[in-house]
């Protein structure tokens, strides 16, 4: 790690920069209240994986929107390939060989997989986007990369795993030589992350770099070459993979020790309460679980295997076309969504921006779904100081860090909308809870409060259903688990039979024990 | 706090874009050598003079009214283009309601008003129905029902109800008594406290009830009112027949007001149902700020011929100046949109 120096601007080229790629010196970056970035230097090497970690908060998404030319920097500089540069916009960061995946993705959701990779780069043909060409390209560049996925697909129709793919062919298309990536493997498995990885490690042999936002530590330690941790809008660490380890990389994050990855003790179970006889639906076929009061069961697959479809079916958002369900022994199959809460269900969907809230909204009103027509109102009235005081209380419960409830929700880091989220349903005490990636692009400190959460919930005596990417969290929290492949119910396992390779295993559709029956 | 929001009243937007407006119409006015504060005066004090108020409050009454029925399921992001549709057949309905009756007049005044809020409802329901069975857009729906809706009033009011002896498409005038009472010898009559009762409704139910909070969120994001367990098709229903019930009302005061009778047209012309949808927009379908453009409206499309009459302006100019605010406004509700996503995350 060389020390950036300060006499090394000249006539645009950077002098003593050899080998650097992306270089940000002093960025400091003050909001309202805050200072995001406080006299940031990162010094990222062509060739390098490097990763950017730290806490929601911490100030990572303000120094790769300086870098990426969404915001401007108070003061500091940015130098790419040792050159200094200004990017007013995006465009610019892209023109200088730049490409960012952002965490939420910016796809069309409405086009094809083709059209949305060749977007603002299409191939023309007499001054026509040539849409053949465009599907050739994007197999071309599957192919090279390992990244299948149906060009003619439209993108709406698509999981989320699939879209991240989507994304980062966009990139490829463009030729970006630096590819940030803000959290790329949050609705991977480990095998796709693996196959993620072997990607961005055979593009940084060709000499492309890659910057990785993540939180988490696993990847890091196997996929990166450096890391740069931050806190509190200042750089805290600057380690090399090889020679660090998971705890002194997350005792730098969070300033304190750290339990990893701990693994919860079962919990007790009773009377089952969400039973699930032969549900089938788009994408899931024949499926038949239960949920007893206090546990958590897990549900773990590779994205895409239908388990969206299923807790969309069971939260009253998507037909079931066979199959009952019955919710505290009352049927609930053909329920709409409102009479399912009122029975007792609550749901922390998956894409958190699109479905969970209303990001335009403030959070006070955020944190009212649900109970406006229960707790907060009376005969249909609905008074402002009961949607305030309710909006503090959960505000503090479940430490959502916000200026004023009165805010609109878009202002909240990803963490924090996730704890405004979880807390508004768990307030609902309802008998069962629907959980989808909990703790997707959330930071150590906030996942191991939302895992406690969730745990608490349980021992109080609710069924939890668990649906998550994550097999150190499937592991960690569910009393036992049931791997989704293709659809089916593949396997399912208590909590000591579910170790990481047994569970791996059954999601690529390798172990199919339980299975009824495999074939036709 | 209160000077907070004074001052946080002067920097928004709104008051940015109407300033922006008056000022680029100035600039208009000198280019065809016309003095732009002569100009302006007319405009004021024709609208809202002695001589003005009353046509002022008038307009304001059908423009607030019309407003109010396309903000109410604009909250939620509906769009009902049906307005004219609704307007003139709930005025056709009052009409013959008055004319047949047979209750005492008061009686039938309220019976009429009534009825003309059923026709428009019932009228609005029906694009609602289209959507939510038929799965035509409520935009297409709504304004394509329009058009057979006033033709209908039209060849009742040219034929079967036509005043005999009368060149003009018109019903017979309604008989004595049947008509909104008006405040002095003016013709702004009950009409208007009866559209500002609506809208003070309007915001009571935004503000404080559970389905108004219901509705916002539905608007600003739908998908996560129906996660949520809003049911989409209802609540499409329910506000297309309280705006459908609006609009009607609209047309049933117009009939029971000067010069109380259905006049084919009469209710269209003055396009009060796109006014309406311009005030509606302007104030993102928030009841305060519908109000209040409803009125800035009433009062250009009034001091306009006001200003036209004495210093030889063309009204135009205050369609000029309604586009240019419009255009500011469009422009700035891209621009927050953009600065909170870009705030995200931030801190």
């Amino acid at each position: 790690m060389t020390p950036p120096r300060a006499d090394a601007e000249g006539a645009g080229v950077v002098e003593g920069s050899d080998g650097v790629a992306v270089e940000l010196r002093g960025i400091t970056k003050r909001f309202p209240g805050t200072l995001a970035n406080d006299a940031v230097d990162l010094t990222v090497r062509r060739g390098e994986i490097h990763a950017l970690m730290g806490e929601n908060g911490a100030g990572k998404s303000t120094l790769m929107s300086v870098l990426y030319g969404m915001e401007r920097a108070d003061a500091g500089s940015v130098i790419i390939d040792g050159r200094e540069v200004a990017f007013a916009s995006p465009s610019d960061a892209m023109a200088a060989g730049l490409g960012m995946v952002h965490q939420s993705f910016k796809l069309f959701d409405s086009l094809s997989v083709a059209e949305n990779v060749v977007y603002a780069a299409e191939p023309r043909r007499f001054g026509l986007v040539d849409l053949a060409a465009a599907r050739r390209r994007v197999r071309e560049l599957a192919e090279e990369h390992g990244l299948s996925v149906d060009p003619d697909a439209r993108v709406g129709d698509l999981p989320v795993g699939l879209r991240q793919r989507v994304e980062i062919l966009k990139l490829l298309h463009r030729g970006a030589r630096t590819l940030i990536l803000d959290e790329p493997t949050a609705v991977l498995t480990p095998a796709e992350a693996d196959a993620l990885f072997a990607v961005l490690k055979s593009l940084a042999a060709e000499g492309r770099t890659v910057i990785l936002v993540t939180h988490k530590l696993r990847e890091v330690l196997e996929g990166s070459d450096r890391v740069t941790v931050l806190r509190d809008g200042r750089v805290v660490a600057r380690l090399v993979t090889a020679e660090t380890s998971a705890d002194q990389i997350a005792a730098a994050i969070t300033g304190r020790a750290v339990e990893l990855d701990r693994i919860h003790a079962p919990g007790t179970a009773g009377e089952p309460v969400l039973e699930v006889a032969g549900l089938s639906t788009d994408a899931v076929r024949d499926v038949h679980l239960s949920v007893r009061a206090g546990e958590i069961v897990g549900i773990a697959g590779v994205a895409g295997n239908g388990q969206s479809e299923l807790v969309q079916a069971l939260a009253g958002l998507r037909a079931t076309t066979a199959g009952r369900v019955t919710l505290r022994g009352g049927d609930i199959t053909h329920a709409s969504a409102t009479e399912r809460r009122a029975k007792g269900l609550a749901y922390v969907p998956e894409d958190r921006h699109a479905v969970g809230t209303a990001p335009a909204a403030s959070v006070a009103d955020n944190l009212a779904m649900g109970h406006h027509r229960t707790s907060l109102s009376s005969r249909g009235l609905l008074p402002p100081a009961a949607v305030r005081a309710h909006a503090k209380r959960l505000v503090e419960r479940f430490g959502i860090k916000t200026s004023s409830p009165e805010v609109p929700a878009s202002a909240l880091s990803g963490g924090n909308l996730q704890k405004l989220l979880i807390g508004r349903e768990l307030a609902h005490d309802a008998p069962v809870l629907l959980v989808e990636q909990p703790t997707r692009g959330v930071d150590i400190g906030a996942i191991q409060t939302i895992h406690d959460q969730l745990i608490a919930y349980r021992d109080a005596g609710h069924a939890v259903l668990l649906v998550s990417a994550e097999l150190s969290e499937i592991r960690g929290l569910a009393d036992r688990v049931l791997v989704m492949y293709e659809g089916r119910v593949a396997a399912s396992y208590t909590k000591d039979e579910a170790d990481e390779r047994t569970l791996g295993l059954a999601m690529a559709g390798g172990d199919t024990r339980t299975q009824v029956k495999a074939a036709d | 706090m209160r000077l907070d929001r004074i001052s946080g009243a002067l920097r928004s937007p709104i008051t940015f874009s109407v300033l922006a407006g008056v000022l680029i119409g100035a600039l208009f006015l000198v280019g065809t050598g016309a003095d732009p504060v002569a100009a302006y005066e007319a405009v004021l004090t024709g609208a809202l003079g002695a001589d003005g108020i009353g046509s002022t409050l008038t307009t304001a009454t059908s423009v607030l009214g019309m407003a109010l029925a396309l903000a109410i399921p604009l909250r939620a992001g509906l769009i009902n283009l049906g307005g004219d549709g609704q307007l003139v057949l709930g005025g056709i309905t009052a009409a013959v309601t008055g004319l047949y009756s047979p209750l005492p007049a008061p009686l039938t005044v309220v019976l009429a008003l009534l009825a003309g809020m059923a026709a428009g409802a019932a009228y609005a329901v029906l694009a609602a129905l289209c959507e939510n069975h038929l799965g035509v857009p409520l935009l297409v729906s709504s304004l394509l029902l329009s058009y057979p809706a006033v033709s209908l009033a039209s060849y009742l009011a040219r034929y079967p109800l036509k005043e005999p002896g009368s060149s003009l498409p018109q019903t017979r005038a309604l008989p004595d008594g049947v008509a909104l009472p008006a405040f002095g010898d003016s013709t702004v009559t009950v009409g208007l406290v009866l559209v500002v009762l609506a809208a003070a409704a309007y915001w009571f139910t935004d503000r404080r009830t559970a389905i108004g909070y219901e509705i916002r969120m539905t608007g600003l994001n739908a998908r996560f009112s129906a996660y949520a367990g809003v049911e989409r098709q209802a609540l499409t229903l329910r506000l297309m027949s309280v705006s459908g019930a609006l609009a009607g009302l609209v047309g049933a005061i117009g009939v029971l007001s000067f010069p109380y009778r259905f006049v084919d047209g009469s209710l269209t012309a003055p396009g009060y149902t796109w006014t309406g949808l311009t005030a509606a927009l302007l104030a993102a379908a928030a009841p305060l700020g519908t109000l209040i453009a409803s009125f800035f409206f009433a009062v250009l499309q009034v001091g306009g011929l006001a200003m036209e009459r004495t210093t030889e302006v063309p009204r135009e100019l205050t369609q000029v100046l309604q586009a240019i605010v419009i255009v500011f406004l469009a422009a700035r509700l891209r621009f927050p949109g953009r600065r909170l996503n870009r705030r995200k995350e931030a801190v």
